[in-house]
């Protein structure tokens, strides 16, 4: 499963980065699609979450992150899309610093058309209750971009048709299972076009049967060549969909590199500790 | 009881009786819009992280919310021309106390419904790019509008209620006509009993429709 992904992610737009693909550690920064660079971030002088994180990410790469509760995954994600201020570091996408600390008390840069460029779901689906489905999908195109009602809503419904959920445009998020929730969550990001989608815990608010649907959701996007980044407690979907797995604990990153590796021989003691853990073998 | 009530004669006051309703129910949709738009308003202003800006909203919330309402109408009828050299007609000075009466009670309502909104609806905003003026227009206020309206709901009835209070700068509500036919029919606790009757039946449905709301609130919520 997991070779064939990668052979059609790089058959598809991101030929260009197929070494990456099947030499994952060796991602150079000419290439690299996102970098990470010395990312601190503490929520309190006492809670230092994030303690001088480096991760580089390839175009084309389907990057898990695992790790600990509290190891710094869903905020390096956060901090990614703009979510959280950070003490010091900076977040380089596709060539450009759009996410940099300024040093002493004032806030964290950002640069906005770069971040847009980026997608995010989220755990919790967090649609727009107020809306309807197809409203949901279609705000952030027309407000953020200006683009037509007409236009925005031929897309939307090309998404939703692609996802099963046509016949729920016209429903309210409270009508919508949590599998077909966080689809729309998907599909609403999906709308602006990301070079980049994050993926945080996507499916771990999800009864254990409709966490498939969402997954399967998610694979069709990698086999388009979709770069993303994903953060789960699902090893299994770990496996499958990731071309280089990053174990993060403790604030930075303890020990990445192929799916095959990390699963089956880690080489650091935290990152067995953690599997076993997981798998509790 | 050995008052014995009589209606007779009343019926002189029928028409002027439907004027003053007029006036009133004016006079309340009027403070009503001005408490529901601006009440949202200083609701924002209210939980500003800039003091110079957040201290003298707050200061207008208690001032309204912390003197009887009947003084702050003669204030601004007596006080505001003569402070301000502002000279409005009464009708207009008395949809202003009633309004901004409303809308500090209402920015109360905002700020507790606007504090509701969960932080995951403001990070998938910011994750679509909408600025912070368009997360307040497309999720804030439609979050905050939801919740806080029954209690929207229930302030305009109060001020529906407070409205009687214009009748003693001469604005020609309900209350002012009652009082004036009391006097010509010498049969003021009938009249009183009128308006009193008149009052409670236009604001009788609109509390029904609050509690429908809440219960509808409810089963949506299981």
């Amino acid at each position: 499963m997991n070779k064939s992904m990668s052979n059609l992610s790089s058959a598809k737009s991101f030929s260009a980065t197929d070494s990456t693909n099947k030499s994952p550690t060796a991602s150079t920064s000419g290439q690299a699609l996102v970098k990470v660079s010395n990312l601190h971030k503490s929520y309190s002088p006492t809670i230092q979450v994030l303690k001088g994180l480096d991760l580089t990410m390839a175009a084309g790469e389907r990057l898990v992150v695992i790790g600990p509760s509290g190891g710094g995954k869903s905020t390096l994600l956060r901090v990614m899309m703009g979510l959280e201020q950070i003490d010091s570091g900076s977040i380089t996408f596709a060539g450009q610093p759009y996410i940099t600390a300024n040093d002493g008390k004032a806030k964290t840069k950002i640069n906005l058309a770069v971040r847009q460029q980026i997608g995010m779901v989220f755990q919790h689906y967090t649609l727009f209750p107020h809306l309807t489905i197809l409203q949901n999908l279609t705000l952030a195109p027309r407000k953020v971009r200006g683009e037509s009602k007409a236009s925005a809503e031929a897309r939307g419904m090309a998404l939703l048709t692609r996802f099963g959920l046509a016949a729920k445009a016209g429903a309210y998020p409270n009508q919508l299972s949590g599998g077909q929730k966080q689809r729309v969550a998907i599909a609403r990001a999906l709308m602006l076009d990301p070079k980049l989608m994050l993926f945080d815990e996507v499916t771990s608010a999800l009864d254990p049967e409709l966490v498939a649907e969402v997954e399967q959701v998610i694979m069709s996007l990698a086999e388009q060549g979709m770069p993303m980044m994903i953060v789960t407690h699902d090893m299994w979907f770990a496996k499958n969909i990731a071309s280089r797995v990053v174990f993060c604990a403790g604030g930075v990153v303890v020990e990445e590199g192929p799916p095959d590796q990390i699963f089956n021989a880690p080489k650091h003691e935290r990152t067995r500790e953690f599997l076993d853990r997981v798998f509790h073998i | 009881m050995s008052y014995s009530f009589d209606f007779t004669g009343l019926e002189q006051g029928y028409d002027s009786l439907l004027e003053g309703l007029k006036v009133t129910v004016e006079l309340t949709l009027a403070a009503n819009l001005i408490g529901v738009t601006l009440g949202f308003v200083v609701a924002l202003l209210v939980m500003s992280r800039i003091s110079l800006i957040r201290t003298p909203v707050m200061l207008f919330i208690e001032f309204f919310r912390c003197t009887p309402a009947i003084i702050q109408i003669v204030w601004f009828f007596y006080c505001v021309p003569i402070m301000f050299d502002v000279y409005l007609d009464s009708v207009t000075m008395g949809v202003l106390a009633l309004g901004l009466n409303l809308t500090a009670f209402n920015a109360e309502a905002y700020r507790a419904a606007i504090q509701s909104v969960p932080k995951e609806q403001h990070d998938a905003g910011i994750a679509l790019g909408l600025s912070p003026f368009q997360r307040v227009i497309y999720i804030v206020l439609p979050h905050a509008l939801r919740s806080a309206l029954p209690v929207l709901i229930t302030n305009g009835i109060g001020i529906f209620q407070q409205t009687a209070l214009v009748a003693i700068v001469a604005i020609q509500d309900l209350m002012y006509q009652g009082k004036s036919l009391a006097t010509t029919t010498y049969r003021p606790i009938e009249t009183f009993t009128l308006i009193a009757v008149i009052y409670f039946a236009v604001s009788f449905p609109v509390a029904q429709l609050v509690q429908l709301i809440e219960r509808r609130r409810e089963v949506a919520s299981r």
